[in-house]
C-alpha cells in the first residue's frame, strides 16, 4: 500500500484523533490518486458488466461492505461497492489496478471511513465504532502489508513478538513458544536475528505473515502478497497462505491482480472493477461466469471489453 | 487573481494551525499518560537521544564557550578592562550563543532524524501496521519521543551551559591568562544569578518543544514516497531555523529585555 505511484495508495490522507489515525487528515493530497483512467468508451454504460451477482458462499459474511462510496477529491474510488467477505474461507478481491483494491482493506480495518455506506465487521459498524472499540475490534485482525512493514528498529523475533508483548499477559517464556512456532510456519526460524533490511522481499513478506499470525486473528488481510515475487515464491507464499489457513481457520481476504494465485488459493472470489463489484462468488463458479468481463479478466485474455485505454 | 498573493501566505498559516493542533494532540496524549502504556519506548528514544545526541551537543557548547572566552577577554583588553572578560563568558553562554547553537543542533540532528524515522515509517506502512494491530501510532511514534524528550533535553542543556562555562574559563583563564581564577569567577557569577539559568533553561526548552513537535507533524504526515519524506526533512529544518530565531528573540526580549540583570551604572 505504499507505493506512491500506485493509484490506490491512500497513505498520508488519514486523520489525526487522540487515538492515532482515521480518515483523511492530511492537507498534502500529493497522494491521492489521479491517474485513474476512465476506461468508458463514450456512450458506454461504465457499470454494464456490473451484474451484482453474489453467488452463495454456505457461511456467513465476516465483513460486509454496504453501498460504501469513497471518494478522495474528485476521484470516486468506491462507487456504491456492496462486498461480502465469507467467514472460514479464502476470499480474494481481484481487480486491475486503481479500482480500489487497497483502499478496500483499509475500510475494513478502519485506516478509511466511506463518505457514504457502512462496513461490518462481523455485524459492528467499523465507522460508527469509538476509538477504543476500534482498537479493540483491530485485535480481530492480522494483515500483512505488500512488504511486510517490519518496524525497521526491531529485529525479526522482536517484530514478531510486538504484539503479544503490547497485547497480551504473556511471559516471555510463552511468548518465545508462540513466537517460535509461528517463524517455524513460514521457515524463518533461523533469521530471528536478522534485521528486517537484511532480509529479502520474500523473507519479509513471511515475516509479516508470521507476525500477522501471532494473536490468532479471526480475519487475515493481504494486500498483493505476490507483489515483487517470482512466481516459484509465489507459489511457495500461496501454498502457504493455504496451509496456515487450513490449520487456523478464519475468513483470508487476499488481494490481488495475480490470477495464478486466485486458481490456487481463492476458495471466494470478488471481481472489482470502477468502485463496484462486478460478481461474485465461490471460485469455481465465477472461473465459469458468462459475463464478458469476468472471464475475460480471470482469463487474462487480451480480447473483451477490458481495454487499455 | 486577486487573491493569488494571499494564497501562498495562507496556506503557511493553515500549515501553522495543523501543526499547533498536533502539538495540542501530541502533548495531550504524554499529559494524559497515555505515553506511560509505551514507557518502555520511551526510555529507548532517551537513550537514544542520550548517544546520538549528548556529546555533539556538549562538544559544540564547549567550542562556543572557547570561542566566547577568547571574543570576551581580547574585547576586554582592548578596553583596557581585562578583568571584566567574565561579563561577556556568562551572557555570551548563558543567553544567547548556547541557546541558539542549541537550536541549531537540534534543528539538524534531532529534528530531521525525528522526520526521516518517522516519514519512512509512514511510507512503509509501519504506521499502518501499528494502527491495525490496535496500537495507537500518535502514542507509539510520537507521544514517546517528546516524552523522552522531556526527560532528556533540561539535563543535557544544562550540561551543554556546563560545558560552555568550563571552556570560557579554559580559554580567559588558563590561555588568555591575564584574570586570576577567583578574579574571573567574582566578575562572572556577578552578572549572572540563578533566574538567568531558568530563563536560559526555558529559552532553549521552547526551541526544543517546537522543534520536536515540528519534526513529529513533518514526519506523521509526510507522503509521498522518498522524495515526500526528503521534502518534508527540508521543510521541517526550514521552519525550525525560523522558530529557533523568533524563540530565541522572544526570550531575550522577556527575559532581559527590560532588565538587563546587571549592575551596570549603580
Amino acid at each position: 500500500m505504499s507505493d506512491a505511484n500506485d493509484p490506490q495508495d491512500m497513505e498520508g490522507q488519514s486523520e489525526m484523533t487522540s487515538e492515532g489515525v482515521r480518515g483523511a487528515y492530511d492537507p498534502n493530497e500529493a497522494d491521492i490518486p489521479t491517474n485513474i483512467i476512465d476506461q468508458t468508451r463514450p456512450g458506454e454504460d461504465p457499470y454494464q458488466w456490473h451484474t451484482g451477482l453474489r453467488r452463495p458462499h454456505g457461511s456467513t459474511d465476516a465483513v460486509e461492505f454496504i453501498d460504501v462510496k469513497k471518494s478522495f477529491g474528485r476521484n470516486t474510488i468506491l462507487n456504491g461497492l456492496n462486498l461480502g467477505i465469507p467467514d472460514n474461507q479464502i476470499s480474494m478481491i481481484l481487480g486491475p489496478s486503481g479500482t480500489g483494491k487497497s483502499v478496500c482493506i483499509k475500510h475494513m480495518v478502519g485506516l478509511l471511513y466511506p463518505d457514504e455506506g457502512d462496513v461490518l465487521v462481523h455485524g459492528e459498524s467499523v465507522p460508527n465504532m469509538a476509538d477504543e472499540d476500534l482498537f479493540e475490534m483491530r485485535k480481530k485482525f492480522g494483515v500483512l502489508f505488500q512488504d511486510g512493514a517490519l518496524f525497521g528498529s526491531m529485529n525479526l523475533w522482536d517484530n514478531v513478538a510486538f504484539p503479544l508483548r503490547q497485547h497480551t499477559d504473556k511471559g516471555e517464556e510463552e511468548i518465545s513458544d508462540i513466537v517460535g512456532g509461528r517463524l517455524k510456519e513460514v521457515g524463518l526460524a533461523g533469521a530471528t536475528d536478522k534485521m528486517p533490511n537484511e532480509l529479502s522481499g520474500g523473507m519479509r513478506k513471511r515475516a509479516g505473515f508470521a507476525r500477522a499470525l501471532v494473536l490468532d486473528p479471526s480475519i487475515v488481510l493481504f494486500d498483493e502478497p505476490d507483489s515483487g515475487l517470482d512466481p516459484v515464491r509465489t507459489a511457495l507464499l500461496c501454498e502457504l497462505i493455504k496451509e496456515i489457513h487450513d490449520e487456523n481457520g478464519g475468513a483470508y481476504v487476499v488481494i490481488t491482480h495475480d490470477i495464478m494465485s486466485a486458481r490456487r488459493v481463492a476458495d471466494f472470489i470478488s471481481v472489482l472493477w470502477k468502485g463496484r463489484i462486478v460478481e461474485q462468488g465461490p471460485a469455481s463458479e465465477l472461473f465459469d461466469s458468462p459475463n464478458q468481463f469476468v472471464r475475460q479478466f480471470l482469463s487474462g485474455e487480451a480480447a473483451g471489453p477490458l481495454g487499455m485505454e | 487573481m486577486g487573491n493569488t498573493w494571499t494564497a501562498v501566505p495562507r496556506e503557511w498559516i493553515a500549515s501553522f494551525g495543523e501543526i499547533v493542533k498536533f502539538g495540542i494532540t501530541v502533548t495531550g496524549e504524554v499529559l494524559g499518560g497515555r505515553v506511560f502504556k509505551f514507557f518502555g519506548e520511551a526510555l529507548r528514544q532517551s537513550g537514544i537521544l542520550i548517544l546520538g545526541s549528548a556529546l555533539v551537543i556538549w562538544g559544540l557548547a564547549f567550542i562556543l564557550g572557547l570561542t566566547c572566552g577568547l571574543e570576551g577577554a581580547y574585547f576586554n583588553r582592548s578596553v583596557g578592562s581585562p578583568a571584566y572578560a567574565g561579563v561577556f563568558s556568562a551572557w555570551c553562554d548563558l543567553r544567547e550563543v548556547i541557546p541558539y547553537a542549541w537550536g541549531y543542533m537540534l534543528s539538524a540532528k534531532v529534528g530531521t532524524g525525528i522526520v526521516a524515522e518517522i516519514g519512512a515509517a509512514r511510507i512503509t506502512d509501519e504506521v499502518d501496521a501499528l494502527e491495525v494491530m490496535g496500537i495507537s501510532s500518535m502514542t507509539f511514534l510520537c507521544a514517546t519521543r517528546l516524552f523522552a524528550a522531556i526527560l532528556v533535553f533540561p539535563f543535557m542543556y544544562t550540561a551543554a551551559i556546563g560545558a560552555g562555562f568550563f571552556a570560557s574559563y579554559l580559554a580567559v583563564v588558563q590561555q588568555i591568562g591575564e584574570v586570576s581564577s577567583g578574579g574571573f569567577f567574582l566578575i562572572f557569577w556577578m552578572f549572572q544569578n540563578p533566574p538567568d539559568l531558568l530563563f536560559s533553561i526555558i529559552k532553549a526548552m521552547s526551541m526544543a518543544f517546537a522543534i520536536v513537535i515540528v519534526g513529529l507533524y513533518y514526519g506523521y504526515t509526510a507522503s509521498g514516497g522518498p522524495v515526500g519524506v526528503g521534502t518534508a526533512t527540508a521543510k521541517s529544518m526550514v521552519l525550525n531555523t525560523v522558530l529557533v530565531h523568533l524563540i530565541g528573540m522572544l526570550g531575550t526580549q522577556v527575559f532581559w529585555g527590560q532588565d538587563p540583570r546587571a549592575p551596570i551604572g549603580g
